[in-house]
């Protein structure tokens, strides 16, 4: 708090503008604790919201997940981890964790291979821009209003079903939202509709980075594209699969939107992912200590895939050097 | 630049202050039912209170829950009886006792001492109502002289013959769906209160279990309305213009819907009527599903004068008659007008039948329960099958045999 | 990494299958370009639906269903003002680009003050200071929606936009400052060297040298900001659910339920509206979001 009230006084105002950066090897030590104060009061705004908004509730989060939280009382006994305990003994835990996982796996090699056959195939054809403005055209929307609109597309009387009709002549009347055996799939195209693009683009850039001349060598040896493709081109583009796929790894277990809009009218909502899951326990039921493991959970997740991405850059980038 | 900031971190908080104050100044009655907002204000106008709403309904809850639990309960504020209200809400210590208010307002003949019933817990009575609603089965005149159905079904057996009447004409029977993903209960309930009340009460305290044969036979019931085709596409996210629209003859709904239906374009009397559901044996007394939704304070507010006048100003006759005249709704002031033709029709039959009250499924259940339960039941409307309907009582019975375990 | 493929006008294409060693246009590539022709009518059938359906009436909506083409272009201002109205969409515009602008202004330029501070100034546990700041976009929102909830409650600022700006900058800053500091580091140090021998306060070489020298990846990294708070659900359904407060995403939700008797050319019609601006930001400053992710 001392930071924010010398951010606004007048002397280190004063301070900063008399002073000059003065070369590094001659700095003595008063100098140095003043570039130490001005940088503060640079870091300050950030560091401050930074940890008071974001690293503050992550702490209490995890406080919270081991204490008995009730709804008006808000009492905080300490629970242990007999939430956590609870978590595995909850078969709605189970399968909202079944589902994210399923829904993850899908929401990143559906878009990742699409997204690689794109921006392979697309490289070359005419209209070429247009196509990738196209395909890159979703990304744009705004998720819910993507949610909106294919909510309506999959709605009983919607458009997919009234084009099923049109191609097949018989009437059809599949509630694509509102089953257990097709909403995940469906949400996962309207997803690889909405993200694929995006993958595209990011493999581009991967793609363009590579260099040319080993596979000018290959072809002068005579290897054919598919051989040039497996053996020179894919290697070199593996640290950007790799950073693709752990982006979407982490965006797709923090998904929210599109579960939440496009699941409105089916009974098992709640257990669509571990994200809306959370959200259920905590905002619709009061389970606030409850939602606070699972959010934990979350976490534990997204660091583990984290230090995954780490542990695995590492080696691809010795693998390619 | 050092100037530009500090006005712009001093603007940030002056504009911070003034939305704390300006909260502070007025009585503010917090509320989930953004749909009756400006008739709560019509009120709030004559009351001295100013209406806010919070919605989905689960953020209101959220909010209350939080604002309770860091010792910031709302001053005015709305909330659902039953199981919650009575273990939740005022166990919190948080809620105001209202029993000399209720002690004038039965003095001067404006309520019944009955009408507290919903809101006594120990012999005090903790709220007023809002509105205290009767769940009737709403018809289109029209629909039904169409199909060529004169006057109201008597018994459970008549109404399925209409249905079957209706059904002939190409006109579907019963408007119901998912909408919002609370109706599951609706059906549920008023079969299994026209079978048997004294099972339905039981699966309030865990005396009846879910997999108790009149559950199944409810289900049953249930389903075969569906086979034969009497209920409209669960789907549907638009129940009232669906039901006003002429998509379907019958809609099992609370009599705070009148003011949906005919603000959609019904009219009382020409194309909306009402009656209650009847028994499926002549044997069981008159009943009907009620809803009471409470209107409270905190401790805290009750200390300042200005909301204990809007409170008592709320259940005054005027009003009670400015609610009335704009919301359509019944609070139970017996000298505020009729808001319409159906609500004195349906207090009239209950009079005249000696109808008992049963309180909603969703009030009666633990509040805990409540929406793994309803979502299973949604479960069922989508796919009406007794093989669903095993599936959808296996679940319930396992959610609240555990519960009722536990809290013996 | 380069970014040229984006334009791509240079022509610096990935050769493993070089243009000039084939045909112009094999058997093969009209095969590709066939079903990329099919794939990018797919893409678009959404917005093709999203299109006529604005401009139909709920009437007309329901009787011609979803591939009817519509009668007339009328019905779509109508549409608007339902939309307008039964959401409360203005209000939840003026709010959402509120929280956007102001949200992802001073984000940036606090990531900006502190990537100065990183880059510039030499002091001890530079590498302490910026994981603090990173730190905070590690873990996922849902670990923050609990704390701030209560938190929100306590201090009296749920509901309200203050307590929206707050979070909206504090959680855009992170991005930012990592991009700003790698785009710092590579900006040579004379020119700043220079203007501190002439005199000039820290404040004046960040205002006047740095942050011009940065306006590209400044703005690109408004528009980004700007997008996400503009697009955010889910703090906006925790944080500010009072219809005066709401965003509008937020406010979309109206449409699916709650008892409004609109159908669904209403709500296809107003979740165009509400990716208006997002589609803007994007079409206009295109140029600039792929500089800002060029560093």
């Amino acid at each position: 708090m001392t930071l924010q009230t010398t951010a606004l006084s007048e002397d280190d105002t004063a301070i900063i503008a008399r002073l000059k950066r003065p070369s590094f090897a001659g700095i003595d030590r008063v100098q140095r604790r003043r570039q130490f104060w001005i940088a503060m009061l640079f870091l300050a705004p950030a560091v401050i919201l930074t940890t008071f908004v974001l690293l503050a509730p992550i702490l209490f989060n995890v406080w919270l997940s081991f204490t008995k939280w009730k709804k008006f009382t808000g009492l905080d006994q300490f629970a242990g981890l007999a939430n956590y305990t609870n978590l595995l003994n909850n078969p709605q835990f189970g399968e909202a964790s079944t589902n994210a996982v399923i829904w993850v796996t899908a929401s990143l090699v559906l878009p990742v291979g699409l997204g690689l056959i794109f921006a392979l195939s697309l490289r070359g054809l005419p209209f070429e821009n247009t196509l990738k403005t196209i395909i890159f055209l979703p990304r744009v929307i705004a998720p819910t209003s993507i949610g909106v609109i294919w909510f309506y597309v999959y709605a009983p009387k919607g458009l997919l079903n009234a084009g099923i009709e049109a191609v097949s002549g018989a009437p059809v009347d599949i509630g694509w939202l509102y089953q257990d055996n097709t909403i995940m799939a469906s949400i996962v195209v309207t997803y690889l509709w909405q993200n694929v693009g995006l993958v595209m683009v990011l493999l581009l850039l991967g793609l363009a980075a590579i260099p040319k001349d080993p596979i000018e060598a290959a072809r002068m040896d005579g290897a054919t594209p598919w051989q040039v493709f497996v053996h020179i081109v894919l290697p070199l583009l593996l640290p950007t699969l790799l950073v693709v796929s752990m982006l979407s790894i982490i965006a797709g277990f923090g998904a929210f939107d599109l579960l939440w809009v496009m699941g409105l009218g089916y009974p098992g909502r709640r257990t669509l992912s571990l994200s809306v899951y959370m959200y259920f326990e905590g905002f619709s039921k009061g389970s606030w200590a409850y939602a606070a493991a699972i959010a934990v959970v979350l976490g534990a997740i997204t660091l583990v895939v984290t230090w995954a991405q780490a542990w695995l850059q590492v080696r691809a980038d010795g693998l390619k050097g | 630049m050092k100037t530009l900031l500090s006005r712009a971190i001093f603007g940030a908080c002056l504009g911070a202050m003034s939305a704390i104050t300006a909260i502070a100044d007025e009585v503010i009655l917090t509320h989930d039912k953004a749909f009756y907002s400006t008739f709560l204000q019509a009120v709030g106008d004559v009351c001295g209170f100013k209406e806010q709403a919070y919605t989905p309904p689960e953020q209101f809850k959220a909010f209350v829950q939080s604002s309770i639990a860091s010792g910031q309960t709302p001053e005015m504020f709305t909330w659902w009886s039953g199981a919650t209200f009575r273990d939740e809400m005022v166990a919190t210590g948080q809620i105001a006792q209202l029993d000399d208010l209720w002690a004038e307002l039965i003095a001067n003949g404006s309520f019944t001492a009955a009408s507290a019933d919903p809101f006594t817990v120990d012999g005090h009575k903790y709220a007023l109502p809002l509105a205290f609603n009767k769940w009737v089965m709403f018809y289109n005149p029209t629909l039904f002289a169409k199909a060529g159905i004169t006057g109201e079904p008597k018994t459970w057996d008549e109404m399925m013959a209409d249905a079957d009447t209706l059904k002939a004409a190409g006109i579907t029977p019963f408007v119901a769906t998912n909408q919002d993903g609370w109706r599951g209960f609706i059906w549920f309930e008023e079969i299994m209160i026209r079978l048997s009340p004294e099972k339905y009460l039981g699966l309030f305290d865990g005396t009846t279990s879910y997999s108790d044969p009149v559950v199944h036979q409810a289900f049953q019931m249930w389903s075969d309305m569906y086979a034969k085709g009497y209920f409209s596409d669960p789907r549907s996210n638009q129940e009232v213009v669906d039901f006003a629209g002429g998509g379907g003859a019958m809609n099992l709904m609370g009599d705070w819907a009148v003011g949906l239906l005919t603000q959609a374009g019904m009219e009382v009397g020409k194309t909306l009527d009402a009656f209650v559901v009847p028994n499926v044996s002549a044997d069981t007394p008159a009943g009907m599903i009620y809803e009471a939704s409470p209107l409270m304070i905190s401790v805290e507010a009750a200390k300042n004068p200005a909301v204990m006048d809007a409170m008592r100003c709320w259940a005054s006759d005027e009003g009670a008659t400015v609610w009335a005249n704009t919301s359509g709704l019944f609070m139970g002031n017996l000298n505020a007008p009729a808001p319409n033709a159906i609500v004195p029709k349906i207090n009239k039959f209950s009079i005249d039948n000696n109808a008992a009250l049963y309180s909603r499924w969703w009030e009666g259940v633990p509040a805990d329960l409540q929406g793994d339960s309803v979502a299973a039941f949604a479960s069922f409307m989508l796919n009406p099958t007794m093989e669903q309907a095993d599936k959808v009582i296996a679940q319930v019975t396992g959610l609240h045999d555990a519960y009722w375990a536990e809290h013996k | 990494m380069a970014a040229k493929f984006i334009d791509d006008q240079t022509g610096e294409v990935l050769p493993f299958v070089p243009k000039d060693l084939m045909p112009l246009l094999s058997r093969r590539s009209w095969a590709i370009l066939i079903l990329a022709g099919i794939c990018a009518v797919l893409w678009l059938v959404p917005f093709w639906y999203l299109g006529i359906s604005v401009f139909k009436t709920t009437e007309e909506y329901t009787f011609s269903g979803p591939l009817g083409l519509p009668s007339s272009l009328r019905p779509l201002w109508g549409n608007m003002i339902e939309a307008w109205t039964a959401a409360d969409m203005g209000s939840a515009f003026l709010n959402s680009a509120i929280y956007g602008v102001v949200g992802a202004g001073l984000a940036v330029f606090f990531a900006a003050m502190a990537a100065y501070a990183l880059t510039r100034l030499h002091f001890r546990g530079r590498g302490f200071w910026f994981m603090l700041i990173f730190l905070g976009t590690i873990f996922p929102f849902q670990m923050f929606l609990i704390p701030l909830f209560f938190g929100y409650s306590k201090l009296g600022i749920i509901n309200t936009q203050a307590g929206m700006i707050l979070l909206y900058v504090a959680i855009a800053i992170p991005f930012p400052t990592l991009v700003l500091k790698n785009h710092m580091a590579q900006m040579s140090i004379e020119m700043d060297e220079a203007a501190r021998i002439d005199g000039a306060g820290e404040f004046r070489v960040f205002w006047s040298i740095i942050l011009p020298n940065c306006a590209g990846s400044l703005v690109a990294l408004f528009l980004l900001q700007f997008t996400w708070i503009w697009n955010d659900l889910l703090f906006s359904m925790v944080l500010g659910n009072r219809p005066e407060i709401r965003s509008v995403m937020n406010a979309l939700q109206v449409f699916q339920g709650n008892y409004t008797s609109t159908g669904p050319n209403v709500a296809l019609t107003a979740s165009l509206l509400a990716s208006v601006p997002p589609v803007l930001a994007f079409v206009f400053l295109r140029r600039h979001f792929m500089e800002g992710l060029k560093v």
